[in-house]
C-alpha cells in the first residue's frame, strides 16, 4: 500500500502543480482555456517523471537493503 | 461538546448512537487568543504539538542525563534515534550532511512522536491535518531552496537542466524540471497528511461497525480493529521516515545537485 501510494501521490502532485501555474497564468494574463491545457499536459509529464524517478530510487533502496542484509537501514 | 455530539448523532441516525468517524479530526478552541483579525488561538491542535515538542525534549535530557557506558532503557531508546537519524543523513548526504543534523533529527523526532501520539485514545493527530504537513514540507522546500543558491549561487540553476537532451527540447523540459521541482512540497506534505487521515478515519469506521453489529457480530470487525491497529503504528513510523529520509535527498540534491 505504501509503494502504490507514494507513486500515486507524486502523479497527483504534478498535475496538480501544472493545472495551478496554468490557472494562475491564465486569471492573470486573461487567456482563460490556454495556458490551463499546456501547463496540464506539462505537469502530467512532470508527474511521469517524477514517479519514474521514484521508481528508481525505490528499487536502489531495495537493492541496498537485500545487499546488507539489514531491514529498514 | 457532549450536547453537540448528541445533536450530530440525532441528525445521522435519528437518536441512535453518535458514530461520526471524522469528529476526531477536529479542532477546538482551549483558550481564545486574538491578534486583531488573526485567530491565534490556542486550539488542541497546539496543545499536542506542544506535547510532542515536550516528550522529544524530555526523551534527550533525561535519556541523556545520567551518560552512562552501560545505556539504560531511556538511554538507549535516546541513543538509538540519534543513530538512526545519523546514519540516514551519512547515506543520504554524506559528510556535508552533519551540520544538518539538528534539523532532521527535530523534523524525525517532531513528526514520529506527533503519529505515535495519535495512536493514543481521546488524542488528536496533529498530523493529520494538510496545513500542519504542509507548513512543514513548505518550510523544508523553502530553505532547500535558498541553501541551493547559498551553496551554489547562480549555478543552482543548472539543477533544472537535463543533461545530454538536444536543444531543441531543451525549453520543454526545463518546464517539466521546475514542475516537478515545484510539486515537493505538495507530494511531502499530502502524503503523510492523507496517510494519518485515511488510517484513523478507517479505525473508527470500524469502530462504529463493532456498536453497530452487537454483541454476537462485533468481534469480526473487532479482531480487524486489533490488527489495523498494529498496521497503524507501523504506517505512523514509515510516514515518518519517509518523511525525514525525503528530507536528506532534497538536502542532497541542493548540496551536491545531481
Amino acid at each position: 500500500m505504501g509503494v502504490a501510494f507514494r507513486l500515486s501521490t507524486e502523479l497527483v502532485a504534478g498535475i496538480f502543480v501544472g493545472g495551478a501555474i496554468g490557472l494562475g497564468l491564465d486569471t492573470w494574463l486573461g487567456t482563460k482555456p490556454l495556458f490551463l491545457l499546456i501547463f496540464f499536459f506539462l505537469g502530467v509529464a512532470a508527474g511521469i517523471l517524477n514517479v519514474f524517478r521514484t521508481a528508481k530510487q525505490m528499487t536502489a533502496e531495495a537493492e541496498r537493503n537485500a545487499g546488507n542484509g539489514k531491514p529498514g537501514a | 461538546m457532549a450536547a453537540e455530539e448528541a445533536a450530530s448523532g440525532a441528525a445521522h441516525h435519528g437518536g441512535g448512537l453518535a458514530i461520526d468517524p471524522m469528529h476526531q479530526f477536529r479542532v477546538e478552541t482551549i483558550f481564545p487568543i486574538h491578534f486583531g483579525n488573526i485567530d491565534a488561538s490556542f486550539t488542541n491542535a497546539s496543545l499536542w504539538m506542544l506535547i510532542a515538542a515536550g516528550l522529544v525534549t524530555l526523551l534527550t535530557i533525561v535519556g541523556m542525563g545520567s551518560r552512562s557506558l552501560v545505556p539504560g532503557r531511556l538511554q538507549s531508546v535516546a541513543e538509538l534515534s540519534y543513530e538512526f537519524v545519523s546514519n540516514m543523513l551519512r547515506d543520504n548526504v554524506g559528510d556535508a550532511g552533519k551540520r544538518f543534523f539538528p534539523f532532521v533529527f527535530t523534523l524525525f523526532m517532531f513528526v514520529l512522536f506527533c503519529n505515535m501520539l495519535g495512536m493514543m485514545p481521546y488524542s488528536f493527530t496533529v498530523t493529520s491535518h494538510i496545513i500542519v504537513t504542509f507548513a512543514l514540507a513548505s518550510f523544508i522546500f523553502i530553505a532547500v531552496t535558498i541553501l541551493g543558491f547559498a551553496v551554489h549561487g547562480l549555478h543552482f540553476f543548472h539543477f533544472f537542466v537535463p543533461k545530454g537532451v538536444p536543444v531543441a527540447l531543451l525549453p520543454l523540459l526545463v518546464v517539466i524540471e521546475v514542475i516537478s521541482y515545484l510539486t515537493r512540497p505538495i507530494s511531502l506534505s499530502v502524503r503523510l497528511f492523507a496517510n494519518m487521515m485515511a488510517g484513523h478515519t478507517m479505525l473508527k469506521v470500524f469502530a462504529g461497525f463493532v456498536i453497530a453489529m452487537g454483541w454476537f457480530g462485533g468481534f469480526l470487525p473487532l479482531a480487524f480493529m486489533v490488527a489495523f491497529t498494529g498496521l497503524e503504528i507501523l504506517v505512523a513510523f514509515l510516514q515518518a521516515y519517509v518523511f525525514a529520509i525525503l528530507t536528506c535527498i532534497y538536502l542532497n540534491d541542493a548540496l551536491h545537485m545531481h
